[in-house]
């Protein structure tokens, strides 16, 4: 057998997942997962886990993406800098000033929703340690069945906590349908 | 309802009247600026009555669960509408019995003499609106309004407490009809009343999105007034346990959705005339840059869209009763102030300078009246309405999804 990555327990309801998961959270585990066939409601406090902080990469994008859009409307329309390979060049449109906020507005707008839409997904791959194309969970013989009517939980061996026995007993303890053992 | 909890409506009634007869007096003292004042106090506190019966029937529209509880308090407030129609009578007697009937809407008074050119009567531009603007039409109209709004209110309020009673799903059903022809019907009075009463003001002018700015001003004005509800009544025990965190914060999203829904239209409608740069609409943003109608502009650029907007932003302010009531005291300040910076430039002397909010002292006394004697009305009508119902509707079919509803 190859290395050991953890070890997987199989529940038949949400309830019973959602009691488990609060156990497990409540023992002090840090590396552990579930997996589940649809979004089970109240399962992130279930797990204790915080707001997501995508929102942070978001706001970050957003506001690159207004100072972007209005820099270079200023830069191309109402300034005379040199930059390498570009020049701006002083021009009127329609009789308005070189440069107002007014008509770079909508272009900056909506560079703001498309930065912080990049910056949204950017951040969501980051956090989520994305892409990764294998994962040791899915050699797991039952694992097709969590994406029709049963309920993954398992506990990775990298965890300070972990201990083959104890960890296993654990487990058992939490009355799951069966516990099984991840492979590396 | 909690045993220590017991509303007052009389006081809210002697509040609110207590305002009318400042205005009143105002009507005899310096009748022009209590008029104005009086508006902008009615078409205020309506617009918060009318973005209740939105909510109520966005609710009932799309079916929702989270807002059964907020729907109640909602339902109290619109039975305010028809006070608000009585309240529209002291302008009709103003324009029509009193000495100078343009006094608030100008083109009433076809004498009045236009600064340059001529007399209301004389004006092109008049005379081709007169088919919309003649006051017959016009007062037929503003009956019409109230008269639509009333009924959708009556119809809401009826469905929802006798489904209290007898706890009959037809009730619901009835109010989801009434909400499909409701939104169309009362967009388009709603629409209406912002040209007759807001846009009339200066005849010359118009605007295709005044109508979903008047709509985007009463969802916010309601929301905010929605947000204190739910706050007080946390606060003071009878939605105690009953209304959540989780709740608040759908409200405070929906007030934070509205707050960009509204920069995007009042944008729109400046950034069209700034383009288009035809003198025939520009002229109102010019009075609007008038003296200190210059910073109020700023200030609801950055106070009443940028600040609220990095306000709500943020999740843990939004599930904060404190800080949520701040932000809608905020709000309804700023709403106020929009109101007055839509309204009050089109105020102007014989040489056609612009009205200035503050050139005389004494007109803050007619600026506060305005708002105290209708609100002191809506607030008397919601406490009265609360008092004779049920505190949640316990027997609306979406009742238990409603207060299962959490983070």
């Amino acid at each position: 057998m190859d290395k050991q990555h953890g070890l997987i327990a199989k529940f038949d309801t949400p309830a019973d997942i959602m009691h488990a998961a609060e156990k497990v959270r409540d023992a002090g585990f840090k590396k552990w997962d579930v997996i589940t066939p649809f979004p089970i409601h109240g399962m992130d406090p279930a797990m204790g886990l915080k707001r997501s902080v995508v929102g942070r990469f978001t706001i970050v994008g957003g506001t690159i993406g207004l100072t972007t859009g209005m820099l270079m409307i200023w830069f191309t329309g109402g300034s005379e800098l040199s930059l390498p390979f570009m020049e701006g060049y002083k021009l009127i449109v329609g009789g308005k000033p070189y440069f107002s906020p007014q008509f770079a507005f909508p272009v900056s707008y909506e560079l703001t929703i498309l930065f912080s839409a990049f910056a949204s997904i950017g951040g969501m791959f980051i956090l989520n340690k994305l892409p990764r194309h294998h994962h040791p969970v899915l050699k797991y013989k039952d694992v097709a069945q969590s994406s029709n009517d049963k309920f993954f939980l398992y506990i990775e061996n990298e965890d300070p906590q972990f201990d083959d026995e104890k960890t296993r007993a654990f487990l058992n303890d939490l009355e799951p349908v069966e516990v099984g053992e991840l492979e590396e | 309802m909690s045993a220590d909890f017991s509303p007052n409506p009389k006081k809210w009634l002697l509040i609110g009247v207590a305002g009318l007869a400042v205005s009143l007096i105002g009507f005899f003292v310096d009748t022009q600026i209590a008029a104005w004042s009086y508006l902008i106090g009615l078409i205020f506190i309506t617009s918060i009555a009318i973005g209740m019966l939105f909510l109520v029937m966005i609710h009932h529209i799309f079916d929702a669960q989270w807002s059964v509880i907020v729907r109640r308090q909602a339902e109290h407030y619109i039975s305010a509408l028809p006070y608000m129609g009585i309240l529209f009578i002291p302008l009709f007697a103003l324009t029509y019995f009193g000495k100078d009937q343009g006094i608030l809407w100008l083109w009433m008074n076809d004498a009045a003499s236009l600064h340059g050119h001529g007399t209301v009567g004389t004006d092109i531009l008049y005379q081709k609106k007169t088919w919309w603007l003649s006051e017959g039409f016009f007062w037929g109209r503003a009956i019409f309004c109230f008269v639509i709004w009333s009924y959708f209110a009556w119809a809401f309020r009826r469905n929802s407490f006798a489904q209290d009673e007898d706890g009959e799903a037809k009730h619901t059903f009835s109010s989801r009809k009434h909400a499909a022809a409701g939104l169309i019907l009362v967009a388009l009075t709603w629409t209406a009343a912002a040209f007759d009463w807001i846009m009339s003001l200066e005849y010359h002018w118009y605007s295709t999105m005044f109508g979903v700015w008047i709509f985007a001003s009463a969802m916010r004005a309601s929301l905010a007034v929605m947000l204190l509800t739910v706050a007080y009544l946390v606060a003071k025990g009878p939605l105690k346990g009953i209304l959540n965190t989780k709740h608040l914060h759908d409200v405070a999203t929906l007030a934070f959705a509205f707050t960009v829904f509204w920069a995007y239209i009042t944008f729109s409608q400046y950034f069209l005339i700034w383009n288009a740069n035809l003198p025939e609409e520009t002229f109102w943003y010019n009075d609007r840059e008038q003296g200190l109608w210059w910073p109020i502009s700023m200030l609801l650029i950055f106070g009443y869209f940028l600040f609220p907007f990095l306000y709500m932003l943020q999740f843990p302010l939004k599930t904060n009763y404190k800080s949520m009531t701040f932000m809608a005291c905020w709000l309804l300040s700023m709403n106020l102030l929009d109101g007055y910076f839509n309204i009050l430039p089109s105020l102007k002397d014989d040489h056609g300078e612009v009205f200035q909010l503050f050139s005389d002292p004494t007109n803050i006394i007619w600026y506060i009246s305005g708002v105290v004697g209708a609100g002191g009305i809506l607030l008397w009508a919601y406490w009265t309405s609360f008092q004779k119902t049920k505190i949640i509707p316990i027997r609306d079919p979406r009742i238990q999804e409603c207060l299962n509803h959490n983070h």
